[in-house]
Parts: C-alpha cells; structure tokens; sequence
C-alpha cells in the first residue's frame, strides 16, 4: 500500500474528487433523515433511543462474547455447519487456503466482505495460486483496478465513469461510453457469470451472527451474495466475533437501523438468513478476532464494537469530503477506521489519517449505534500521536501564559507586514489574521463600565468572565463585547488574573500531559471566587471544560473533583444572555453600523455534541428583532478544526469553502458565528477569497448595538 | 385492515421500484406470465398448469420471466418473503429478467418485526430465506441507481386474492 503521505497528496489535487463526495454526502444526508424520520414516527421512538436500546444490546451480548459464539457454534454445526474461531489475520488466512487446497478449490467467488479486505485475502490467495473474483460490482471494479475501498458501503465511490469504462473495457474487451452506466452495469452480468458458474467455493461475510439458531444474516442490494451462496459447493464466511446477536429480535432491529443509515434505504433489496450448511455442500464459518479482544478489553475502544459497517460516519465527515477514504482511513475508513485500525492493522498505519479529523463530531450525532467516535479518536491520539518538531514547539509556548502572550506582541508589531506577505502556496487561500497590540483584557480594564439597560437576574450578580487565549490575543472586540453584554445586564465583571488557556489545543494535539498542566492552571485561576458564575464567549472552551477535563482527570479523583466544580459554574455566553443575564426582547434593536441581514454559522461541536441546536439565532433574533437568513448546513464544520488546518491545510481549505459557498449563497452581509477558531478561519477565508460579507462573534454583533 | 396492508405494501414496493398486481386465481397468474412472455418459468410447487419448472442452472439463466411464491409479504417496506432451501428455486427468483412473485393476501404482514418472528418460529424455513425488496439493483458506478444487475431489472409482486390457503 502507498504511503499515506502519497495517499493524502493525490486525494487533496484531486477536485473531481471532493465535488463527487460533496453531492453524495449532501444527498445521503437528506434521504437519510427523511428515512430516520419515518422510522421514528412508526415506531414511536426517537433516533436516540433506538440506537441506543441496540447499542446496549452490542455491549452486552460483547460481555458475554464467549457465551454467544458457544451458543452459535451449537446451533450452526448442528445445522451441518463448521465454526472456527481464529486469532489472528493469518490464521484466517491459512484455515482457507487449506480448505482450498484441500478441495481442490481454484476458484473462489467473493461477495462483498470487509473481513476479508482487512486480512488481504485477495493477495493471499493468489498467492497460493488461487483465483479470487469479487463479485460486487464495486468490489469488482477495484479488483481490476488494483485499489482498495475507499468506503466501507460504497466500496469504489471515487472512481469516475470514465476510469470505470476503462477498466471494463480491458477486462471485456469491448469499448464503453462512460455515460451509458446501465451498459457497463449489465455488462458485469454477463462478465461475472462464468466465475459463478465455475468457482468451487464463495465467500461472503455476515452482517449479524444470530446465536439463538446459528443463522447469519446478509444484506446486499445486488444479488451477487446469493449467487455466491447457491453455485459453489463451499460456502466460506468470513465475519469478526462483533457481529454476534442474541436472537432474530436483534437481529431484525439491527435491519431497522443498517440500511436507514447505509444507504438511506429502508431496506436493502436482498437480506438473506442462511442456517447451516445445505444439503450436499459445505459451509465453513470463520470468527476472526484479530484485535477485537483487545478493544473489548480497552474501557475507552470497547464501543467502537458495536459498529454495524453503516459508513454513516464518513457520509457526514468533512475531511472525508474533502479527500475521501484513501487518505481518511487505512483498510476501514470513515471514523471507525481511525479508531479500529490500530487494532487491527497497528498504530503505524492509523497515525497519518488519525491526524485529519476535525473533531466536529458530525460522526457521533448520525452513528445508529451510538460509538463516541470523537472521543475515542482523540483517545488514540494521544496514545500514538507523533506531532512534528514545530507543532510541540508551538504548543509549548502556547502552555506558558507569559510565552503565548509575548509571542502574540511580537505578532502583533509584525502582523501588518504579515498580512502583505504572500504565505506559502499551501495556506494561500487564508490571510494571517490582524493582530491587535491591546488585547481584551487591556481593552477592557481601560475603558468605563457599560451601563446596564435593564433589571435582570443578573444585576448586581459578580461573574467571572473568561475570555479564553484566542478571544484575548485576537478577537478582543468579541471580549469586550462579551463584558458589555453581560453588564448591560446589570452583572459586575471580574476577569480572574491568570486566566490563559483550558488545554484545549494540546488535547486536541494528543498531547494529556501539557493539556492537564493547563487545565490545572485554569481550574486554580477560576477557583478564586467559589460560587462566582463564570461565562465565556468560547463556546470550545466550555464544551472542553465539561467534556474533556472529566476525561483529562479520569485517574486523579482529587483533581477530577475540582475540574467538575469549575466546569459546573462556566456558562456558554449565549447560554447565559437567554436565562440569568436575560435582557428584554428587542433590547440590542438599535442602530448599527453592521448589516442586519446575517446568517448564523453554528459551531459544530455545539450542534453535534453538545445538542445546542439554534441557540445562537434565537438569541440574535430575540435581542435585534431580526431573523436571520438561511444557511445551508448551517452546523457543519467550518474547517478550523484546532492544528488540522494547519498540519493539513488541504483539509482546512476544502471544509471552509464547503461553508463560504453555503454564505455566498446566502447573500448576507454579514456571517456571525460562535466560537473564536471559526471567526478566525472564516474571516481568513472570505478575507483572503476578497469576499464581501462581515465575520464576527455574535458577542461583537450585539454589542455594536448596545447604546 | 387487509386492503390497508395491501394498499401499504403495493407502495413501499413501489417506493423500491417495484410494481404490483392483484389476481384472482392461479390460472389468470398464469395468464398474465405467458402473455408477458410464451415460456415462463416457475419454481416448484406451485399449480401453474402449463409452465415448467426447470432442473438447471443453465435451463433458468436469463429467461426473460420467472414466477415463484412468497411465504409472505411485509407492508411497512414491501418486502416478499422467498424460503428456498433448494438452490433452483433461487435460481429462478435471481437469474430470470422479470420476476413475479406470488403471494396470498391473507399473508401480507404489517412489519418487519412480525416477518422475523414468523422467520424465527421456522428452522426449516431458516434454512435459506430471503427478504426481496424491489428489482436488483446498484449505485456503484458513480452513485448512478442502476436496476437490474445479477438479478432481476424487474419485480412484480402478484397479490393473490380470493383463494384461501
């Protein structure tokens, strides 16, 4: 396999590549809501609760592995039936390739099964001299072309029409028109059905083991996986141990979220049950384990069993957008397969692709079975993270208050030229942002209090404010505005001294230890005033206070207290302007000098983790008076993404122009967002594309408007 | 209740891109077959006067019709229920162009959870069954929805009325 450095380069200068996935992911994204939508309004229940009664059932048959595979391996031997358990890729490998040997097996004809692509049986067993077809058309293709999949439904997604008439047209040996798909489409018919008829052996996966009959199940829109069971005398199943169910019950509730969420099907064209092996032939069921036992042992990982192989995960996922599954993925792509590959294939092979995620949780929020995917991707940073020289150089002046905000003083006398500088060709689609020489706190500590403008739950309340580094060094007017808003209603603001950084950026790194010594910092800075509401315009900061820190503090309990007791007492800004710091409706309706027409860019880890929906338009349009205008996939990352758009910078410019066209097309005049990494990135962007709409923290937005 | 289901199937099958018709017996089945094509051919067992049921692969491959039976139907998704332990009955639901498939209207079930509580009562049936929703089908060449690849490009479900079992 290419390197991954070579995988990422040709999938980032490829465009036909990233607009191919942009109408999918856009498409799927609404036949699969409409699909979820109707299951829950005939079942009753929401997306939520179905996932998560079914992922409670992966966890617990996963308990009792042992007990379930006992219980299967009964019923299907009894059935005529063989079961193997194996340990590693190669025993899998080596059991088939005896068999075949044994049997005299030539030819095997292959339904569609990622077990399979994850132990390289193809490769093995021609190895050994002996003929692998794959039948799905997908999988077909990409066996003539010597690729791998590059998602885990939708195996050959990034191939063209043009490449496909090609490969056909060699294997056929007739000539295609690319833009006749129903005539390369019905020439796998024909070009298949001789392999079928002469393999001795066909192989499929499983999409659930049922324990309760030794039945498996497969689901397949083609065909080809009942063509493959019913010709050939030996039936091979390749299947990890995860895909175990109790019972039919199980298994027909998996069927209810699989293909919803797959390819937004309600169900698939074919799902077929086969118990046993059929009269005459042979049926030999091979349960891989390959890793799987180390992540069911592995408190943090142990969920990322329950995936079902949907590919929602990489159907929402921007940067897979942006360089499709090659790049985002090794073997198993999407999300899943930054969390499962170094388990399966080793930590080597998950690093490059480990370090394209954005962390926008988009993955969490349409997962059917409920995996904390962006938590578990940032586990395995950690653990394997390999930052280059310049990154951990960088965060560790960013860790140290006096460091950071020296540098930002240094970057502030040097911004104006910077900004005329041409950057390298990779960032030339950003312009470096103007650094200001008074940060917020200075700004804020020179100028005389707002005067409240109405009685609120918050007059004469103390509240801390933290501004956060970013807010501070760069967006000092979003601060300002910030302590405006707050004593506009009535509140006394104190900015606790120390205040620097959470760790969110180490955390994110994969860096625990700098991000805990940061963390502490902050906790000691914000432990002042006991009691004391604290509010930050940083809606990252605060989903890190109470997200990440619990994880940062896992194993240290004293600690873990203490970082509770702070995160329980910071408060959204916005969060908090709706309920203690509540000013009257058409409060801020005043005269501006910003546009009135604006759209409302939602900070992703908002909407997908933190479930924040429409928090930031009710407050604008409640305190101005105006709606604002539509934005198309108004939640979906904006591209900044921590270091990504710096370490991968391809990545950071697909998933922002992904959401400047959204803007453009909205033709406001100004852009309002909540989190100071998106103001940045989106104002570097639009600045550097010579657009003509305003960027600003929604803090910044309503305090123009305070008298 | 039963032309609801019916009503309900006969759409979600359409939504698959499926179609369905309503016979009264057997013999205008078998009518309907021959008129679609003058050599039909069925799976076993099932009382089409004057249609064969072939013995091999290469008798089946690529007729241009096919008729077998359902177990069973599913209104929520318009699914047939095939049991076919024997190969050459699915060799008849999968190799022929346009497949027909029978099924009673008495046995048209509202879900998917009912089907599979039928399916889980029944070993033998277990055997090798399968849930057919619509015509064959793949988007694997540019996400382009193509009907018809290893199996049929056409699907109709023949609802039986007026027959009791």
């Amino acid at each position: 396999m290419t390197s991954f450095k070579t995988r990422y380069r040709r999938a980032a200068a490829d465009p036909n590549l990233r607009r191919g996935l942009l109408d999918f992911q856009r498409s799927w994204r609404v036949s699969r809501d409409e699909q979820m939508a109707r299951l829950e309004r005939r079942t009753e229940a929401s997306f939520g609760d179905l996932r998560r009664e079914f992922a409670q059932t992966k966890d617990d048959t996963l308990e009792r592995i042992d007990d379930y595979i006992a219980e299967f391996r009964a019923h299907a031997e009894a059935a005529g039936a063989t079961v193997v358990e194996v340990e590693t890729a190669q025993d899998a490998l080596n059991y088939i390739t005896d068999i075949c040997r044994e049997r005299g097996i030539e030819l095997v004809v292959k339904s569609k099964s990622m077990v399979s692509e994850e132990i390289e049986l193809n490769h093995h067993l021609e190895a050994q001299g002996i003929r692998a077809i794959e039948t799905d058309l997908g999988e077909w293709l990409l066996q003539l072309a010597s690729e791998r999949p590059s998602h885990l439904v939708m195996p050959a997604i990034h191939q063209r029409r043009e490449r496909v008439a090609e490969l056909l047209g060699d294997e056929l040996e007739r000539k295609f028109d690319p833009d006749d798909i129903p005539a390369m489409v019905a020439s796998a018919r024909g070009g298949l059905r001789d392999h079928f008829l002469g393999a001795e052996a066909g192989l499929t996966g499983a999409n659930a083991l049922i324990a309760e009959t030794g039945s498996i199940m497969l689901v397949t829109n083609e065909g080809n996986a009942r063509l493959a069971t019913s010709l050939p005398g030996v039936h091979f199943v390749t299947a990890g141990i995860e895909k175990l169910v109790p019972t039919w019950t199980d298994a027909q509730r998996q069927l209810q979220l699989l293909p919803r969420s797959a390819t937004a099907q309600q169900l698939s064209t074919y799902t077929t049950c086969i118990t046993g092996a059929q009269p005459g032939k042979e049926m030999h069921i091979i349960l891989l384990d390959n890793g799987r036992r180390t992540m069911a042992a592995d408190s943090q990982i142990a969920a990322a069993l329950r995936c079902i192989r949907c590919g929602a995960c990489a159907n929402v996922c921007p940067p897979y957008q942006v360089v499709g599954g090659h790049a985002f993925g090794h073997i198993y792509t999407g999300a899943i397969g930054l969390v499962n590959t170094p388990f399966h294939h080793g930590a080597e092979h998950a690093a490059g692709p480990q370090s394209l995620c954005v962390s926008c949780g988009a993955c969490a929020d349409v997962c059917p079975v409920e995996i904390p995917l962006p938590q578990q991707i940032l586990e395995l940073r950690s653990r394997h993270a390999h930052a280059p020289l310049w990154e951990r150089l960088a965060l560790r002046v960013w860790a140290r208050r006096r460091w950071f905000r020296a540098t930002m003083r240094l970057a502030a006398l040097a911004s104006p030229l910077l900004r005329r500088m041409p950057l390298p060709l990779r960032h030339s689609w950003r312009k470096p942002p103007s650094i200001p020489w008074s940060n917020a706190r200075r700004r804020i500590a020179a100028r005389h209090p707002q005067q409240a403008i109405a009685a609120t739950e918050a007059s004469g309340r103390n509240v801390s404010l933290f501004l956060q580094c970013l807010t501070d060094a760069l967006l000092p007017n979003a601060g300002d505005g910030a302590a405006r808003l707050l004593e506009a209603a009535g509140a006394r603001i104190d900015l606790p001294p120390n205040q620097h950084c959470c760790g969110l950026p180490s955390f994110d790194a994969g860096d625990r230890d700098t991000a805990r010594r940061m963390a502490r910092q902050t906790i000691v800075t914000l432990e002042e005033h006991p009691g004391r509401d604290i509010v930050t315009p940083a809606a990252s900061c605060q989903i890190a206070m109470r997200r990440h820190w619990p994880q940062l503090f896992a194993d240290d309990l004293p600690w873990r207290g203490r970082a509770e007791a702070v995160a329980r007492r910071v408060h959204d800004l916005a969060e908090y302007l709706e309920t203690t710091a509540r000013l009257p409706d058409g409060a801020l309706s005043g005269p501006t000098d910003c546009d009135s027409d604006y759209v409302v860019h939602r900070f992703c880890q908002g909407s997908n983790l933190a479930g924040w929906d429409d928090r930031v338009e009710r407050l604008v349009a409640r305190l101005t008076g105006a709606e604002p205008q539509p934005l198309d996939e108004a939640a979906t990352c904006c591209g900044f993404g921590g270091l990504t758009s710096v370490t991968a910078p391809e990545v950071g410019r697909g998933i922002l122009e992904r959401k400047l066209d959204c803007v453009a097309q909205s033709e406001a005049g100004t852009l309002v967002t909540n989190n100071p990494g998106c103001v940045l990135h989106l104002r570097a962007g639009a600045e550097a594309q010579r657009m003509p709409h305003r960027t600003l923290h929604y803090a910044e937005y309503l305090a123009t408007r305070l008298p | 209740m039963l032309p609801n289901l019916a009503a309900n199937f006969a759409a979600a099958l359409q939504a698959a891109q499926g179609e369905t018709c309503h016979f009264d017996s057997w013999t205008s089945l078998a009518d309907f077959a021959c008129e679609l094509d003058p050599q039909p051919v069925a799976r076993r067992g099932i009382p089409l006067s004057g249609i064969e049921a072939p013995r091999s692969v290469e008798a089946i491959a690529d007729r241009p019709v096919g008729v077998t039976q359902a177990a069973l139907a599913v209104a929520e998704t318009g699914s047939l229920l095939l049991v076919e332990p024997d190969p050459l009955d699915r060799y008849v639901s999968l190799l022929t162009r346009h497949l027909i498939v029978a099924v009673r209207e008495q046995e048209i079930v509202a879900t998917l959870e009912e089907a599979f509580g039928w399916l889980a009562r029944q070993p033998r049936a277990a055997a090798y069954a399968t849930f057919v929703t619509g015509p064959s089908r793949t988007a694997d060449i540019e996400r382009s929805l193509t009907i018809g690849v290893q199996g049929p490009s056409r699907l109709t479900a023949a609802i039986l009325t007026g027959e009791s079992s």
